[in-house]
């Protein structure tokens, strides 16, 4: 017994008080650590402590206590990075609301379907009415779509000459579902990006790049070879960020409307010694050519393109106006 | 004689291995007459985790075990025993302020076999052997959101021992035990710091198995039990405790529990047990 304390001691695990001091030290130090887009987004970590560590005094209360660390995490500004205690839950916007928001659902709802499109397991669809464009609506990545879901959605649309995937205010969601939508637009594997994560507590302690990649559906399954528009704004974020850096690279397909949200870190989970949780980005995913995409996506040349809101009253689109004429000139 | 103890150790253990796997493979007939105990227990006690890939806190609560032990002596000594361990064990736990659950859900068996040795004139008996042993499980944090589970997978040669003594109580015989149990060296599987699962389903399965030793993981099971005999029946009551803990990538794990067990022992083939003849060990 007495080696397996000895032992158990080896394996040290640091600990910290349940106070404002401990509280806030352990955050510090767990993204000091943990944390992997430090040195890409310029963030000096050691003076965020030396200015948020003279906020923290014994007496302060734990909304106060909670109001300096979720401000000190905003200093990573990484909408997957949060702190969750029991009356809130802290979140960065400024990765959205500082842009325009660029989507209207209603709009198209009404105004090129006339409430007459198809609907199923989170995505819309249906054929546009002016250039023979089908158009597929999918609003998260967190609404799992079912090979015979894609099926369905692609034989509908087979007659059409082009495809707009619009995932604009997508906020992600399962990864596995940009595999299997992208799959259908492949004829073989291709390369859909590296996977970097830390290796030990040093800021510089990374893996090398893993490369993943993106299979084709398997053999009967419907696919699409024509040209595709994936529609985005500054609300496509993480999963679905990550589906356009795949799609970005496929010969027929262009990106357009506005530059993504980015949200390429995959998220880690952990908690504080009070019990709030934290989440922050801890694994890298890089694109096919090895770029980082934390900061969005932009759209292809030529392809950006921004909400008219006057014409929005007026029940157009001009962004998926814009997806049609790319695809139709 | 090798200069290299492991080496050492493990030509030993190979060679008994060898032996007893070739006694298991004769006829059935032969096992007429030779002592088997089976027992069977349930332990309750309380469990301590920790596993920095799920959270830097350590989670304490309540630990359940069920577990089946088969001893038999083996065909060509007596003085060797052939020893069969299995068990399930469920820990649920909570983080010290109690708003997050962990738990831990792991399988066990091992095989091995116990030289045992006597002193009559103190009635205590005792031994030692190797064993290999193969465990699976996780641990599991349910807030977390790509970071929920911790699997372990555990393959070890370890050392065991026990050194009892009977005696009477009211009338009848109790067999005090104390058993050890010591992984000596193995292999195990743990992801490396901050590498999700997600990239293990994706295909990077490189640097996930490690070489186990005392330096990053250790771990020691104690077995303290007093078999109460009712004719070849026993009622075993006992103290259970397991440390263990590791450290590999910079992930530091730690699981030690406490609990006390209950179980029944019979002994197959001991129509009329004797003082002598209570339990192959």
């Amino acid at each position: 017994m007495t080696i397996a304390m000895v032992m158990t001691s080896c394996h040290d695990i640091p600990e910290y008080q349940d106070d404002p001091e401990g509280n806030f030290e352990a955050l510090w130090t767990m993204i000091d650590q943990h944390y992997c887009f430090l040195d890409e987004k310029g963030v000096d970590w050691d003076d965020v402590h030396k200015r948020y560590a003279e906020k923290i005094n014994p007496v302060m209360t734990r909304e106060e206590l909670f109001n300096v660390c979720a401000e000190m995490l905003n200093e990573l500004r990484d909408g997957h990075t949060n702190l969750s205690s029991p009356w809130q839950t802290s979140y960065y916007r400024q990765w959205w609301s500082d842009y325009p928001q660029n989507y209207d659902a209603r709009v198209i709802e009404q105004y090129y379907f006339n409430f007459n499109y198809r609907q199923v397991t989170g995505v819309k669809y249906g054929i546009l009415p002016r250039g023979n464009i089908g158009y597929m609506g999918y609003s998260s990545f967190a609404n799992p779509i079912g090979e015979g879901n894609l099926d369905a959605i692609l034989s509908y649309l087979a007659t059409c000459d082009g495809l707009i995937i619009d995932i604009r205010d997508n906020g992600g969601g399962n990864m596995d579902m940009v595999d299997r939508i992208a799959g259908r637009f492949i004829t073989e594997r291709i390369t859909a990006g590296y996977m970097v994560h830390k290796t030990g507590p040093g800021r510089n302690d990374f893996s090398k790049p893993f490369e993943y990649y993106i299979y084709p559906a398997e053999q009967g399954r419907m696919f699409w070879t024509k040209p595709v528009v994936v529609l985005t704004n500054r609300s496509t974020f993480s999963a679905a960020n990550n589906f356009v850096s795949v799609m970005q690279y496929l010969p027929q397909v262009s990106i357009v409307g506005a530059t993504t949200g980015g949200g390429s870190g995959m998220p880690f989970s952990s908690e504080l010694p009070c019990g709030w949780a934290v989440r922050f980005s801890s694994c890298s995913v890089l694109d096919a050519k090895g770029n980082i995409t934390e900061f969005g996506i932009q759209p292809s040349p030529g392809c950006e393109v921004d909400l008219d809101l006057a014409e929005a009253l007026n029940g157009r689109d001009t962004m998926l106006d814009f997806a049609i004429d790319v695809l139709t000139r | 004689m090798s200069h290299y103890p492991i080496m050492s150790f493990l030509k030993l253990f190979c060679a008994g291995l060898l032996i007893s796997v070739s006694s298991l493979m004769a006829s059935a007939q032969l096992d007429e007459g030779r002592l088997v105990q089976s027992t069977w227990m349930i332990g309750v006690g309380s469990s301590h985790l920790a596993d920095t890939y799920l959270s830097p806190l350590k989670y304490s609560g309540w630990s359940l075990g069920l577990a089946y032990d088969r001893t038999q002596v083996s065909r060509w000594s007596e003085r060797w025993v052939t020893h069969l361990k299995a068990g399930v064990d469920l820990d649920r736990t909570l983080n010290p302020v109690g708003n997050a659950v962990m738990w831990a859900a792991q399988l066990q068996v091992s095989w091995g076999m116990i030289r045992k040795w006597e002193m009559p004139a103190y009635g205590i008996n005792f031994g030692v052997g190797p064993a290999i042993r193969l465990e699976g499980g996780c641990l599991y944090n349910a807030r977390n959101s790509n970071n929920p589970a911790s699997a372990k997978a555990t393959a070890t040669i370890d050392l065991q021992a026990f050194v009892s003594k009977s005696v009477r109580l009211r009338g009848r015989f109790v067999n005090i035990r104390y058993q050890p149990t010591l992984p000596v060296i193995g292999a195990f599987f743990s992801p490396k710091y901050d590498e999700l699962y997600y990239e293990l389903y994706l295909g990077n399965h490189s640097g996930l198995v490690h070489p186990a030793w005392w330096g990053n993981r250790f771990k020691l099971d104690n077995l303290v039990t007093a078999d109460i005999w009712l004719g070849s029946t026993a009622l075993r009551l006992g103290y259970e405790c397991s440390v263990m803990t590791s450290k590999v990538s910079n992930l530091t794990t730690r699981m030690i529990t406490h609990r006390f067990v209950v179980g029944i022992t019979l002994n197959w083939l001991a129509l009329r047990p004797s003082e002598n003849s209570i339990s192959p060990l």
